[in-house]
């Protein structure tokens, strides 16, 4: 299967701190993946070096089998097909809906600065695509008729969609999402999931997403890598995970993974 | 019902204070002269005052403090009876403040020892204030009547006006307005629509072009320097409104448009002496030039750094423009004189009023650029990197590169406001450049509103133009302005006339459907009805501006 990321011996350091340590991993197309880890177990960081906020000290990161992501700028990266939303909201607060969205189809856009003084015929082309495919996407995303209201007047719900929407405006083929449902209550949580299948089934892209809330990961991850202290401690599918004692040592300390493995499985058939 | 009341209070107290406040510096006395001849008041003048014009005056602030006052922050526990307790309370308390002032002004007995001090309390100025009466006992309940009636008034108008909001009101009526001239058939058209905006640009383009025709000299000059305030404004608004860059030093651009066109067209001290057609792009390209250049190196920079830095640039540019090392450059502190002014055909084209509509034009071309560039992909990238600079680069932003435009853009208004600003004048030396101009345009786009290009021109005419209208305050000119200043911000924090975001999805469905989908799938139904109306989306784009 074609690997649409891949990362080799991805090292990231601050100072004596290894928050990222030799992890290897391949996320297949058309995947949805989860990473997932304790606090501070360096999964944020793996997305922020994926994206190029941070550089790597070691390692590689190969995107769609030919690029390699090494010290690229964050734009270029995005500008390659790759996405993601953040773990607290960051949204151009005081831009309306639409124009966040328009924004995020920057990477399109062609036209040079002074055409749109001028306004060239390629330049009204291109804003009107934008246009389009922006209420379009805010349509696709649950939001149509909100497109004129300030992104910080939205509901909290309607902001982590929006920010999805965004992502999803540069046509990525990778979109990596940062806790989606984190202050979700379960209703929210069970509607996230689904959108994000649809996501995956309807647009084809590959979906990796960092997540706390086991009942979403284990929902709908078709691969899971466990982080502990920057390193890679398991991969696998929910249910290797579920029984994999170095995860639940990880997440519950020595001695844990005996006792409680056995109680864990129902609760995750349920799911 | 306590909060209302302690607004209430807190209001009348403010408002009481700014009267106070007027009253000392003189200000009641020229607007109760000029209310009185423009309302064309019959009745007793005391001084340069008139009574009346002094009581409309007094009523009006009243109306407005009451207005103020009836607002309460929570606004769907919005009554009557609230709006009027809170317009009681500012009216009360703002009239025992006056009248206590009135019981005081009638009981000085040296007053020449207190106008060693205050120079505008004089006993013709006291008689004003006590409504020309000898008699200030029978006055202080007048001004309690006066300002508790005018309370209560504004109070119940604001309630009338929707929720006290005038823009509410404002924004309702537009809308109504608008619906009403668009079910014209002529103007469901688009091209009917564009013809609209089209004769209302010619009315008001026709009505800016008479005007320096009326105006004598004196207001052409002084109407002419808020231009190319609002020249630099406009410039420093898409640094510091859209792109989010706090430059400090933006005087240097000023400078570098000011220097060229002396540098190059005057006799002394190179004796060049090019045209000014010749030197006015010039002029532009090179202010815009150094805008990169300076922009290259700082850029990598934000927020206070990038502040600091180019705080340090624009005083190292006046101050290498008055050192004794450029002298024979440029001119030194002397600075340099009998700059060329611009001719058309060989005629001179150097008055006031030929530099007014130089202005004119230039703003207004400026105002285009601008509008064009906001409502672009370029605008949007700008505000994206103001809004979060890191994010915006995750979109794929070249966040650098947007930096640079937005500041080769503004450097290059300014160096157009300083080319204008050297050749008018005739004149130009380090003094022009002083740190005191970047502040003053800085503070005219924060009062103005950030980001919003009408907030700008009312910024340059309240920063720039009231000084000159307050001249007749002389001494306390300053004092005043600054007083209008902290006022200005504690009333309307955001600028006197805020930005907002142009609305541009498509406006047809939307009474049905509700404000807010809680569930996404519920908003199903809607979205299919929405798909057909595709085809208007370009249609409402640039009609509708919010």
């Amino acid at each position: 299967m074609k690997a649409t990321l891949e990362t080799r011996n991805l090292t990231k350091r601050f100072g004596g701190l290894t928050a990222v340590d030799h992890v290897n991993l391949v996320i297949p197309e058309h995947a949805i993946a989860s990473v997932i880890g304790p606090n501070g177990a360096g999964k944020t960081t793996f997305f922020n070096c994926i994206t190029g906020f941070y550089t790597p000290e070691e390692g590689e990161i190969i995107f769609d089998g030919q690029h390699s992501l090494a010290g690229l700028s964050p734009d270029k990266i995005t500008r390659l097909g790759i996405s993601r939303t953040y773990q607290n909201i960051r949204l151009f607060s005081n831009m309306t809906a639409l124009e966040n969205i328009m924004v995020g189809h920057h990477p399109k856009l062609k036209s040079m600065w002074f055409e749109s003084i001028v306004r060239t015929p390629r330049m009204r082309r291109e804003e009107e695509e934008a246009l389009e495919d922006s209420i379009r996407l805010l349509r696709f995303v649950g939001l149509a008729g909100m497109g004129d209201t300030l992104a910080r007047n939205l509901p909290y719900g309607a902001q982590r969609r929006l920010e999805i929407a965004r992502a999803l405006a540069n046509k990525p083929k990778l979109l990596l999402l940062d806790e989606p449902t984190a202050g979700m209550n379960p209703n929210e949580t069970s509607e996230m999931m689904h959108f994000i299948r649809n996501l995956r089934d309807k647009l084809g892209i590959t979906i990796l997403l960092i997540e706390h809330d086991m009942r979403v990961v284990m929902g709908i991850s078709e691969q899971i890598t466990v982080l502990d202290y920057g390193s890679k401690i398991a991969e696998g599918t929910p249910e290797e995970i579920q029984g994999n004692p170095r995860v639940i040592e990880a997440y519950l300390g020595r001695g844990a993974a005996s006792g409680l493995s056995a109680q864990q499985r129902p609760a995750a058939a349920a799911i | 019902m306590n909060t209302t009341l302690q607004k209430g209070l807190r209001t009348g107290t403010i408002f009481g204070l700014i009267i106070l406040f007027l009253y000392m510096i003189g200000f009641t006395t020229i607007m109760s002269a000029l209310l009185g001849d423009f309302l064309d008041l019959k009745g007793p003048s005391v001084g340069a005052g008139s009574v009346p014009g002094l009581v409309v005056l007094i009523g009006l602030i009243g109306l407005w403090a009451g207005a103020v006052a009836s607002q309460s922050g929570d606004l769907s526990e919005d009554t009557w009876l609230k709006a009027l307790v809170g317009g009681l309370a500012a009216g009360v308390i703002s009239g025992l403040i006056l009248a206590l002032l009135a019981v005081v002004l009638n009981s000085l007995e040296d007053v020449a020892r207190i106008r060693q001090y205050l120079v505008q309390i004089s006993p013709q100025t006291i008689n004003l204030f006590l409504l020309g009466r000898e008699t200030g006992m029978a006055v202080a309940p007048l001004y309690l009547a006066l300002m508790t009636a005018s309370g209560l008034l504004g109070a119940a108008l604001s309630r009338l006006l929707g929720r006290g909001r005038l823009r509410t009101a404002i924004a309702s009526r537009r809308d109504a307005a608008e619906k009403a001239l668009f079910s014209i058939p002529f103007l469901k058209k688009e091209e009917g629509r564009r013809i609209l905006r089209l004769s209302i640009f010619a009315v008001l383009l026709a009505l800016l072009f008479l005007m320096p025709q009326r105006l004598g000299q004196y207001w052409n000059f002084t109407l002419g320097t808020v231009g190319i305030y609002v020249l630099m404004g406009l410039g420093l608004n898409i640094v510091v409104g859209l792109a989010g860059l706090l430059d400090l030093g933006y005087v240097a651009f000023f400078a570098v448009g000011a220097y060229t066109i002396g540098l190059l067209t005057a006799p002394q001290p190179h004796g060049i002496m090019w045209d000014f057609w010749a030197v006015l792009p010039l002029g532009i390209v090179i202010a815009s030039i150094a805008g990169i250049l300076l922009g290259i190196p700082v850029l990598r920079l934000r927020g206070d750094y990038l502040a600091i830095v180019t705080l340090g640039f624009g005083e190292i540019i006046r101050v290498l423009a008055r050192s004794d090392l450029l002298a024979s450059f440029a001119g030194g502190p002397q600075g340099i004189r009998n700059i060329g002014g611009p001719s058309l055909f060989g005629n001179p084209l150097n008055s006031e009023r030929a530099f007014m509509y130089f202005i004119i034009i230039s703003i207004i071309l400026v105002i285009f650029i601008t509008t064009r560039l906001e409502r672009s992909s370029v605008g949007r990238a700008w505000i994206a990197m103001r809004e979060d600079e890191t994010v915006a680069q995750a979109m794929g932003i070249n966040t650098y590169r947007a930096k640079l435009l937005a500041f080769a853009i503004g450097a290059a208004f300014a160096g157009l406001g300083g080319v204008l600003f050297a050749s008018r004048n005739q004149y130009t030396g380090p003094e022009d450049h002083s740190l005191l101009v970047s502040i003053n345009v800085l503070a005219l786009v924060i009062v103005g509103g950030m980001g919003s290009i009408p907030g700008v021109i009312l910024g340059a005419l309240a920063l720039k133009g009231l000084p000159e209208m307050l001249r007749q305050l002389e001494d306390y000119r300053i004092l005043a302005f600054g007083a209008l200043l902290v006022v200005m911000m504690i009333l309307r924090p955001e600028g006197l006339w805020p930005s907002t975001r142009r609305k541009i999805e498509i406006h047809t469905v939307e009474e049905e459907l509700p404000p807010e989908p809680v569930h996404p799938r519920s908003t199903d139904q809607p979205v299919t009805t929405r798909l057909d109306t595709a085809s208007d989306v370009t249609i409402s784009t640039d009609v509708r501006e919010a």
